[in-house]
This record gives C-alpha cells, structure tokens and sequence, in this order.
C-alpha cells in the first residue's frame, strides 16, 4: 500500500467518523429540543401552576368569632357579652418552603430562642403532617413580638403571621357547660369536617354552644394573597378575600338568673333549669361542679384538662342535660296524672297512711311511707302534697305498671328533648320486655310499687323533667327548649333569625285532672315539703323528691335531692317559670334542692318574669 | 504568512454568532442578578462584560498565531497547566467546599476550566503522532493517563462535575484519532460493569428491594463475585495463551469478552470495598436527584418548574417569577439556561440552542477542512469541549442529566469558562483560516 493511498484511506475513515460524530450531536441537541417541547408546550400549563403556587403564599385571614350576648340584648345599651374575644397572633409555616430539613430546624430555632417556647413541641407539631399544608407553629404571639419577628425577617424565612384572636368567657365558669369552649381541631374531627371547608390549624367548638353552633359563629376566613421570593419577602400583597366574621349570638338565658342560681347552687353537685313553658326558652341552667373554659384554652392548658378529665366528679358534665337519676317523689305526679287521665282515680279517691303499705303475695312484703310517717286518710291533693308514698303504692297498684309507662312515654321521658345543646341524655324507662330481658325475671308488683314513686329502674334527666313539668304546666302542650333567641349580624347587629318556638308534643289532658296536681303542688308549698316557699311574694308550686341510689363510687346507699316547681301557682301559663333543680348528696330534696329554687324565684320575682 | 493578511480572513459569521450568546447571557445574568424586591441589580452582567472583552482581545490575538505553534508547546502548556493546577488544589481559595480557585483580589482563575483545553491540546498532539499505530490496545494508554492526571487531582479539590467531562473528551478524540471502536467500547464495557453493579447493590439495599433480581442477589456475596471474576480471567488467560500458539478468530472473541467482563467484576469489587457507604450514596443521588428530594433534587425541581412554566412565548425580560423570585438555584451561572427558557420560552431556548448548534457545526466543519491532523483532532476536541458542556448542562436544566454543575459555554456566568471559550474560539478561527495555506 502506498503513502499516498493509505493517507486517503486514513482521511476517509476520518471523514466518516467525523460524520458519525456530528450526527451524534446532532441527535443529541434534537433529544434536548423534544424535551423543551414536552416541558414547555405539552405539560406547560401543569408547570406555570405550579410556579404560581411557588411564589404565592396565602396568609388565612382569621374571621373573628362571633360574640354570645344574653337574652337581654338590645342594640344600643350596654349589653352583657358572655364570650367574645381578644387581639392575638399566630405563628405559621408551610414546612416544604424550606429547602432541608437543618435550614428548617434553625429557622424554628431562632424562633424557639425568641419565644422561650422549646424547640421540640414546634417539631412535633410539624412531623406527620402534610408538608404542602400550612401548619399552625405557635399560639397568642403578642404584637411586640411580631414586630421583632418582622425587623429580622431574614432569622424567621417562611415564618409567616396571622391575627388570630383569642376567646375570652367573660363569665368563666358560670356559663361553662352552656357556652363551652374551643380547641384546636383533631385529626378525626379535620378528615370528618375538612370538606365543610375547616382547615387543620382551625379551632372548632369542643362543647356546649360553641359546638353546637359551630358553623353559625365560626365565619369565613379570607386570605391575604402574597407573592413571595424564595425567602418569603413580600414582593406583593393584596387582600384576596376578606374574612366575615361569625354571627352573635343572643342567649335565651338570663345573666341575673343564671347567676343567681349559679351562686345558689355554692358548692353542691347538680343542676338548675330555669324555663319558660309557654316557649322552651331557657333562662338559666347550671351545672356543677362546673370549670373555667378560659383555663382550658389558654396557652398551658394541659395539667388543667388532665385535672379536670381525671376528676371523679365529673366537671366537663353537663348534669342538667347529661345526666340520670331516679326521680324519685317527682314521678308521683306522673303516677297521679296517669291515675286520673285513666279515670282510675279522681283528685278525690282516698287511701288511708297506716305508715306502711304491704303487699300481699307468697310473701307479705312491707312498703314504708318516708321517714316512717303515718299520714291517715288522704285524698290526692293532700297525697301529693305530703309526699305520702303509702297513697302512691295503693295508686300504682291499682292502675298497674303498662299505663305508667305509657303516660310517661306520652310526656316523653324517655327521649330527647331536643334542646340545642351537644350531648343530651335521653331519660330511661323499664318496661316488662327489658326487665326479662337483662334480670331474667317478670316484672313483679314490687316493682310496680317502686315505680309508683319514682324509685326503682326509673332514671330521667333533670331538663327530662323540667319538660314533664311544663307540660303540667302549659297543658299539655310541650315545646323544645333551647338555649338561643337570635342569631344577629356581626357588623350592626341586625337579627338574621330569631328561634321560634317549637311544638314537639300535645298531649290531651283534662282539666280537672291537671287542676288536681296544681293543687296539690300549690298545697306542698302552703302546707307540705316545700314549705319555705310560701314566703315569696310569688305564689309558686312544686314536688320535692328524695333519690335513693347506690353509688356506684362509693357503694354506699346516699339521697339525692330534686325540687321541681313553678310560679305564678294560678295565672295564664305565658307568665308561669318552671325550675328545676338537682343537688347530687343533697340529703333531701327540701333541704338542698328547695333553698336554690328559692333564690331562683324570689330573683324572677325581682325581674318581674312573672308579670 | 502575515498576520494582518490572516486577520481579514477571520470568520466572522462565527465571532457575530458567539457575540450574540454571550450578549444573551449577558442579559440573562443581568435577569438572574435583579432583585426585584429591592429594586437592584448584582452588577454581576458588567463583570461578564468585561470578562467577554478581555476573552475577546485573547481570542484575537490567538486567532492570529499559527495553531500549529500550540502543538509544538503542547507538553509545556500542559505541564504548566497542570502544575498551577495541583498548586490550586493544595493551597487554592474554597467556594462551596470546592478548592478550585486562584484569588487575585480583583477577580479569581479556575485553572481546571484552562486544564479542558490544555488536555485537548497534548491528546491532539500525541494522537498526531501516534497517527498509524492508534488501533492498537496499547497506544491507549498514554492518552488515558493524560486524561487520568488531572482528573485525579480536580477529584481531590473536589469538583466532581468538572472532573466528569474529561472522560468523553478523551474518548471523542480516541474515536477521531482513529483508535479501535472495539477498543474503545471494551473499555467502556469495563466501567460499567465496574460502576453499575455496585451502584445496582447499594441502591437495590438503600431502597429496601426485597424482590431484586436474581443475578443482584447472586452477587450480593463479595466471594461470589471473586471467584466468577476468577473463572473469566482463568479463561481469558487460557485462551489468549492459546491464541499465541494457534492464532484462532476464536480464541480472540472467547478472550476479549471474557477478559472485559473479568476487569468489569474486579473494579466492582474493588468499588465495592474501597468505597464507603456514603459514597457510593452520594454517587447515586448524581445520578438520580429524586433519592435526595431535599437536596439536589430541590434544584431539578425548581429548574424544570422555571423552564416549563416559560411555555412557548416565555414571561418576558425580567418577569420569570422562578428566577426573579429566586426560587431558581444558581440562576445566573449553572441554571441560567432555565432564566432563558423562563422569560423566552420555547421559542428564545430554541434559538440559543440552533446557535449554539450552529458552533458547533462550524467546529466539525473545521475539522473536516483543517489541513493537518493535528488541526484537525484539535478542532474536534474543542467542539467537544463546547458541546459536552451544553449537552449536560441543558440536559441537567430540563431534568434529562444529572447535576453536574457545569456551566452553558459562553451563557453562564463565570470568567475563566468564558476566557477558556473564546481562546478555544480564538484557536477555532486560527485553524479554519489557515485551511487553504500549506
């Protein structure tokens, strides 16, 4: 081979591999291009999305929680505000801004430093949560703080702020099982109500009104819509929605006599209704032992809940709506209505009181009359009046167990009564079936005996009574209680709508026969085991009732003491109040039940609901 | 020869078409260095100005020596290069954990960007040389430890992107130069098989795959890898002896294979045990950024965010929100291919690259024409110096390549890439205009 031609020959292959070369590249730039294409025109649009939401970071707007007044709102006075709230900041982050996990943890560092907060509790907030999601870092920061956090912007990069009042219960614990009170929403509740809108650095209502009528006081978030610069400076920033703020509340309940009952009731566990029968509406109810909802949110709350959820006694319940107790003495009045609406008796059918009554059987079996008295002859009035048990077994027996329960069933004591309040109880009836059911036994007389009086497997709830006894009062005529008369604009207040009463239930009762129980109440006042009120300037009525139960924390048998009544005894039934008030270990119903009715009384008195 | 005669001859098309890249870039940095919260610039856009003056008046005055000057220096200018570049190394100043820069006050040198040049300058020469005898195996490897020194070195400052682009540079001028396509894929062959099944093992335990594939499994047992390792070379020895005494085609294609995949195992094992875990982890997010979302992968992210977003008109001068909002990392030097996409869209990323391709083209062109084969090998180096430069880099952009670092010749900010740019530009023109004079 010569020079020359290997030269040539060299200087092809050369050729041809320089081809080879440049094609590769130009493969090469085509791949580059078929990618631009597919990032910038076929999935364009997915990309400029998400540099909008890159640089757009919206600041929730915390709509202000709307304000609970009571019943005696008006639009220019001075009015009682029970909850409202007060200027605060909260502290937010949304954890994928940032680029690592260090530039994160010194960033909250910074934060933990100024705060005095410990570093971990921020941490823990965030883990396990969506990083995409804004996450709520640290509660009621004060304002001068937010001015240090805003002047060194660049130690705090995404750390963005938001107003966020704080509920302030300006009552404390007198209307804590009415009003409630807010947290921070769990995970259960956020996956239940986050498509309602709710987001996961939300408060929600817990309790009470607050809960109940969440979605009336809550209001609409807005949002500030900023754009942002990787380090979270403003670059741009406009109001993109407004926050409105929740509605206000008006109460049914009255601030004087809700306190009054409040004080009255002191130390002593129970509760207090205080309705009106012609509406439903409730003027006061109490329960106690009760808690201050301001503790419970405030910012250290947790030894506070933990004390309050592991006492035995209870607070967080609302023993007017929540809780079941033998009626005891009250129920003789379903007994004697039961009696005379049956037409097995009338207000004049007389037993005697030999101080016992027994019943015969296999076995003769004594049932005493209380405490041992022997009352004589009585007719019914005088029997209700004197709680004369030994009338009441003669009663029972003769109309039997089934027409009992049907006249309670009738006056529905063994449902809800629907009030507007989370929780309610409903009360508990025996009958035949159930008793078989879980003793395994008939029903015997005894029970009937038992039942008559308002003793045995019976357990109602006190507001279950309250309603039994606007019944009576309202002739037969039931509406629902409830708590709230008007919801009202935040801005000028106007009424959006006010609550209208509510029928729930009519049940035909004769005259005489209603006549009968008045009476008989209004003598247990002038003459029997109310007697302290009959030195009011109201004439009023009522039934004590002595509770004999098994406690079940104690194993000891204890008396718990009812008072149900009303006033005035004789006027139209749009003036009459009903009360009703429990005291848990109260000894007996004329000794810790009726002084708080008292109070209650001589206090609608002084306000003139009776007029 | 004289040198106003050559300077007429200059190839203007290319100068005008470099001028308007690097004028983009100019813009772009000046993009990318705009803060439009505080309403200020970087300033940074000037410095590239001057840097583009002073790699002018370079490039010039390169154009105007005869190239074939540089091929009789080629050993100086290496070595020279090479020295400085050890003596960086060791006592250079540190960006971002790298020690790769000479700090004069004023301005600062990245000699491993003039070392790319100085490689392609000794392999142009000693391929020249080694012009007949390139097909044999052997002749590899004087180029390769060429091509190893420096990389060694840029490794331990270390800048892993930098050092990563000197291998295809050897191997495109290996495949110019003439040498043995089946040489060169052997080698190949060999590092994969050396870098992929360790790489393999470590992700297929980092990302808990329970269900790997038989052969991972197999050679999950460092005993079991020596000794398949071993059987091949046995073979391989067995067969090349014999091929001595018979000289079979057979025996040759028994060997070869045999003895590749062999050298292949041993470099995975000797990968496998010299290097640490973390390392081996590492290697693997440059290789796929989504294991370290956190990480490199922000960057991946947020750059395919800002091109894509760019759609086919782009958001216009200085209103790319991912690059003017900062979102964009490294916007005016490594990433500034996104700024153009961004603002410009399809059809401005579409133009950068038809004249950045159109550099190209005439580099491979000038190739074809160069006179000698030195000018020749020389032209095609410095293409590929500018093209692997764009291919990863926008590779790395649009989410298609690893993140390397390397900067978008003549767009990125950065003096010492552009000043190496345009004296491989000066060198370029130098070769094109003395196609004719023999």
């Amino acid at each position: 081979m010569s020079y020359s031609s290997l030269k040539a020959k060299m200087l092809e292959a050369f050729r041809l591999r320089m081809f080879i070369y440049g094609s590769i590249m130009a493969f090469a730039l085509l791949v580059l291009i078929v990618q631009l294409f597919n990032l910038q025109i076929v999935q364009g649009k997915d990309y400029a999305t998400r540099a909008r939401l890159n640089m757009e970071s919206n600041i929730p707007i915390a709509a202000s929680r709307g304000e609970i007044y009571d019943r005696n709102f008006n639009q220019d006075g001075s009015n009682i505000i029970i909850a409202s709230n007060r200027s605060a900041f909260n502290l937010t982050t949304i954890p994928s801004r940032f680029k690592t996990k260090e530039e994160m943890r010194k960033i909250l560092e910074n934060l933990s430093v100024l705060l005095k907060i410990p570093l971990d509790t921020m941490m823990s907030d965030i883990t396990g949560k969506n990083p995409w999601e804004r996450v709520l870092l640290v509660e009621d920061v004060s304002f001068d703080k937010i001015v240090k956090i805003a002047s060194h912007a660049e130690k705090f990069v995404n750390i963005d702020w938001e107003d966020a009042p704080i509920r302030v219960y300006h009552y404390g614990s007198m209307f804590s099982h009415l009003t409630g009170y807010i947290g921070s929403i769990n995970s259960q509740e956020y996956k239940r109500l986050r498509d309602q809108g709710y987001k996961n650095y939300h408060k929600i209502g817990k309790t009470g009104i607050e809960s109940q009528y969440d979605v009336t006081l809550r209001g609409k978030d807005g949002y500030i819509r900023r754009i942002v610069d990787v380090r979270n400076r403003i670059e741009d920033e406009a109001v993109g929605l407004a926050a409105s703020a929740g509605n206000n509340l008006v109460l049914t309940v009255d601030y004087e006599v809700q306190k009054t009952a409040f004080d009255a009731m002191a130390e002593n566990m129970g509760g207090v209704i205080v309705m009106k029968p012609s509406t439903g509406e409730i003027l006061a109810m109490v329960s106690k032992p009760d808690f201050d909802p301001n503790l419970i949110i405030s910012k250290n709350n947790s030894a506070i809940v933990q004390e309050l959820t592991n006492n035995k006694d209870r607070p967080f319940l609302n023993r007017s709506i929540q809780s079941k107790y033998p009626p005891a003495s009250t129920f003789k009045l379903v007994t004697a209505i039961t009696a005379l609406e049956t037409e097995k008796a009338t207000g004049e059918t007389g037993f005697y009181c030999p101080g016992k009554y027994t019943l015969k059987g296999y076995r003769d079996r004594d049932f005493y009359c209380y405490e041992g008295h022997v009352h004589g002859a009585l007719n019914m009035p005088h029997a209700i009046a004197l709680s004369c048990s030994v009338y009441f077994y003669n009663l029972g027996y003769r109309i039997g167990p089934t027409s009992i329960l049907r006249y309670a069933d009738y006056f529905g004591l063994n449902a809800k009564t629907g009030i507007d309040l989370p929780g309610e109880e409903a009360g508990f009836l025996p009958s035949k079936t159930w008793k078989m059911k879980v003793f395994g036994q008939p029903w015997y007389d005894g029970d009937t005996i038992n039942m008559s009086i308002g003793q045995g497997f019976l357990a109602l709830t006190p507001i279950g009574m309250a309603n039994f006894l606007s019944a009576i009062v309202n002739n037969g005529t039931v509406y629902r209680p409830h708590i709230i008369k008007e919801v009202r604009t935040p801005d000028n207040n106007a009424v959006i709508s006010s609550t209208a009463r509510d029928k729930i239930r009519e049940i035909p009762l004769s005259p005489t026969s209603l006549e009968v129980l008045k009476t008989g109440m209004r003598l247990g006042v002038m003459r029997g085991t109310s007697g302290r009120l009959n030195f009011l300037k109201v004439p009023v009525a009522g039934k004590t009732g002595t509770a004999q139960t098994k406690s079940k924390r104690t194993e000891k048998f204890s008396q718990h003491a009812w008072f149900i009544g009303y006033g005035p005894y004789d006027a139209e039934p749009e003036k009459a109040v009903v009360v009703v008030v429990f005291v848990e270990y109260g000894i007996a119903g004329a000794v810790r039940a009726v002084p708080v009715a008292e109070r209650v009384f001589a206090k609608l008195y002084d306000l003139g609901y009776f007029q | 020869m004289k040198g106003s005669e050559n300077f007429f001859k200059l190839d203007y098309l290319l100068i005008g078409v470099v001028s308007i890249i690097v004028l983009i870039g100019c813009l772009m940095i000046y993009s990318g260095g705009f803060d439009p919260i505080e309403k200020v610039n970087s300033g940074l856009y000037k410095r590239q100005i001057v840097w583009f003056i002073a790699g002018f008046i370079l490039m010039i005055v390169i154009a105007c020596i005869n190239y074939q000057q540089l091929g009789d220096y080629a050993h100086y200018i290496y070595i020279a290069v090479l020295v400085v570049l050890i003596f960086t190394t060791l006592f250079g100043s540190e960006v971002r954990n790298i020690r790769a820069w000479l700090n004069f006050g004023l301005f600062s040198i990245q000699p491993s960007e003039f070392m790319k040049l100085a490689l392609v300058i000794l392999l142009g020469k000693l391929l020249e040389l080694r012009e007949r005898d390139i097909s044999r195996f052997r002749e590899l490897l004087l180029p390769s430890v060429v091509m190893l020194v420096p990389v060694m070195v840029i490794l331990k400052q270390p800048d892993f992107g930098t050092a990563i682009i000197f291998i295809p540079i050897l191997f495109t001028m290996l495949f110019v130069g003439g040498a043995d396509v089946s040489h060169l894929v052997s080698i190949i062959l060999v590092a994969a098989i050396g870098l992929v099944l360790p790489m393999a093992l470590t992700y297929s335990e980092w990302i808990g795959d329970t269900d790997a594939s038989f052969l991972l499994k197999f050679f999950n047992d460092i005993r079991r890898l020596l000794v398949v390792a071993g059987i091949l070379l046995a073979i391989a020895v067995v067969a090349f002896l014999l091929n001595h005494m018979y000289r079979k085609k057979l025996l040759r294609k028994i060997y070869i294979p045999c003895s590749v995949v062999s050298l292949g195992l041993f470099c995975s094992i000797l990968i496998q045990n010299f290097f640490k875990d973390y390392q081996k982890k590492r290697i693997l997010v440059f290789l796929n950024p989504d294991l370290d979302p956190q990480g490199s992968g922000y960057h991946i992210i947020q750059s395919k965010i800002a091109v894509g977003s760019g759609g086919f008109f782009g958001k216009g001068f200085l209103q790319g929100s991912q690059s003017q909002l900062g979102f964009l990392p490294e916007k005016t030097s490594d990433f500034v291919f996104s700024v153009v996409a961004e603002e410009w869209g399809f059809i401005g990323s579409l133009l950068l690259i038809g004249l950045l391709g159109f550099v190209m083209f005439r580099g491979i062109q000038t190739a074809l024409q160069a006179k000698d084969k030195f000018g020749a090998l020389l032209a095609s180096g410095i293409t590929s110096i500018l093209f692997f430069h764009m291919f990863i880099n926008i590779g790395m952009v649009i989410g298609i390549m690893p993140v390397t670092g390397l900067p978008l010749c003549f767009v990125s900010y950065g003096g010492s890439n552009l000043l190496m740019c345009m004296i491989s530009l000066g060198i370029l023109i130098n070769i094109r205009s003395r196609r004719h004079i023999h």
